[in-house]
């Protein structure tokens, strides 16, 4: 089945694909900001007034999901600031330069890459300065900093174990390195298979069985 | 690509045989082989000889590097070097399996091949693996593998086109010509 099923695969750069789950999901996480004009009716609908019909002040804080953020940022119309997620910030970088193979990204993702990408959709009008420097340090030290760090010991884990239990390995990857993992896991167990003569003999298809289909024998009986 | 297809391709090389039988020559899509005369050598693709040997029709000649010593000799070259080193075939791997399965009683030492061109294997991985580090570390955007059989191409593959994938898109995130970096290939 698995072949005959081409998903559309997450963007990872500027401009997300429009029918990929993946960035579908990854678009729903929340950005920290706050509101630089009053939003009349819609503090309900932010999560916050307690009836519909409360307006929001400006200048109150927000969480909004990356979605609508990229929909109402504009760099002329100030109707929201949005801030950099701390896992962003100056502070987490020097974590990731430090050493990248610690940290989980899971935890902090689980999109650390495309929603990261993603970021730097909104260069700040305000201190164009900061947002430059942020950005451009983020996006060539510490993002890619990170993926190459953190690649041999993907590359490792997902050639060497072969019939091991990999969950413990898998809990810290980031949506993106793990399908990398399962694409290094199956050039491997396809190669082990084959080593040991599976690959020649015919199963039935993992859809089969699922089924739970009773076998000719067992309905006679 | 799977393993089974890279077997497929494998079994196109040629073995030499002795037929216990005789047959005319035989003329087919890829080539005419033949004619077959008992005790007489005749060289045949792989799946032919297979075929014939499952069928008890024929003895098989093991090919000229399938030899304890010439492999040995490859391992230690291959551990000396820190490129790779040219095989003997390009269908090394395939062809130890497949005349090792089928034809082990035709082959002098067969478990001692067995062992050596395995390690030749893992030693020739683990090297790719270095190797594929060092071109991630210094984000290089092509290589050279020379002497790289389709079958350790075809393991580490899909791997690792779809990481240099990533790894590309991160790089050309911020708009061409403002990063310098992307640039520079």
């Amino acid at each position: 089945m698995a072949e005959a099923y081409f998903p559309v695969g997450p963007g990872l750069g500027l401009e997300e694909n429009f029918l990929s789950l993946d960035d579908i999901l990854m678009s729903q996480e929340k950005l920290p900001g706050r509101a630089e004009s009053a939003l009349p009716r819609l503090a309900f609908a932010l999560g916050q007034g307690s009836k519909p019909g409360d307006s929001l002040p400006e200048g109150s804080k927000l969480e909004i999901p990356l979605w609508l953020a990229k929909g109402l940022h504009d760099s002329k119309r100030r109707i929201i600031f949005l801030e950099l997620p701390k896992i962003y910030k100056e502070a987490w970088r020097t974590v990731f330069s430090a050493d990248a193979n610690v940290v989980d990204l899971h935890k902090m993702g689980p999109y650390y890459y495309g929603f990261g990408s993603q970021l730097l959709n909104f260069d700040n009008p305000e201190n164009p300065e900061i947002a430059q420097t942020i950005l451009q340090a983020f996006n060539s030290a510490s993002l890619l900093q990170t993926f190459i760090s953190r690649f041999r010991r993907v590359m490792d884990c997902s050639q060497n174990a072969y019939n091991e239990d990999t969950s413990a390995l898998v809990a810290r990857l980031d949506e993106l390195e793990r399908a990398l993992f399962r694409a290094g896991q199956k050039g491997l167990n396809d190669f082990q298979c084959w080593e040991k003569g599976h690959a020649s003999q015919i199963t039935a298809s993992s859809l089969i069985q699922n089924y739970g289909k009773r076998k000719f024998t067992e309905v006679e009986g | 690509m799977e393993p089974a297809e890279a077997e497929f391709l494998a079994e196109k090389e040629l073995v030499t045989i002795v037929p216990n039988f005789s047959l005319d020559r035989i003329h087919l899509i890829g080539g005419d082989l033949g004619p077959f005369n008992p005790g007489l050598p005749v060289e045949v693709p792989v799946w032919l000889a297979i075929n014939l040997k499952q069928r008890q029709k024929c003895r098989l000649i093991p090919p000229e590097w399938m030899d304890v010593e010439k492999l040995e000799e490859i391992r230690d070259q291959e551990r000396k070097e820190d490129t790779f080193t040219p095989m003997p075939s390009p269908y090394y791997m395939e062809l130890t399996k497949l005349l090792l399965n089928y034809a082990s009683d035709n082959i002098p030492k067969a478990d001692e091949i067995r062992t050596l061109v395995k390690d030749t294997w893992d030693t020739r991985l683990a090297k790719l693996r270095l190797s594929a580090d060092s071109f991630v570390r210094q984000q290089e955007a092509h290589a050279k593998l020379d002497n790289l059989t389709l079958m350790e191409i075809n393991t580490t593959g899909t791997f690792l086109t779809q990481a240099l994938d990533h790894m590309y898109k991160l790089r050309t995130n911020l708009q061409p010509g403002q990063s310098s970096q992307s640039q520079d290939f």
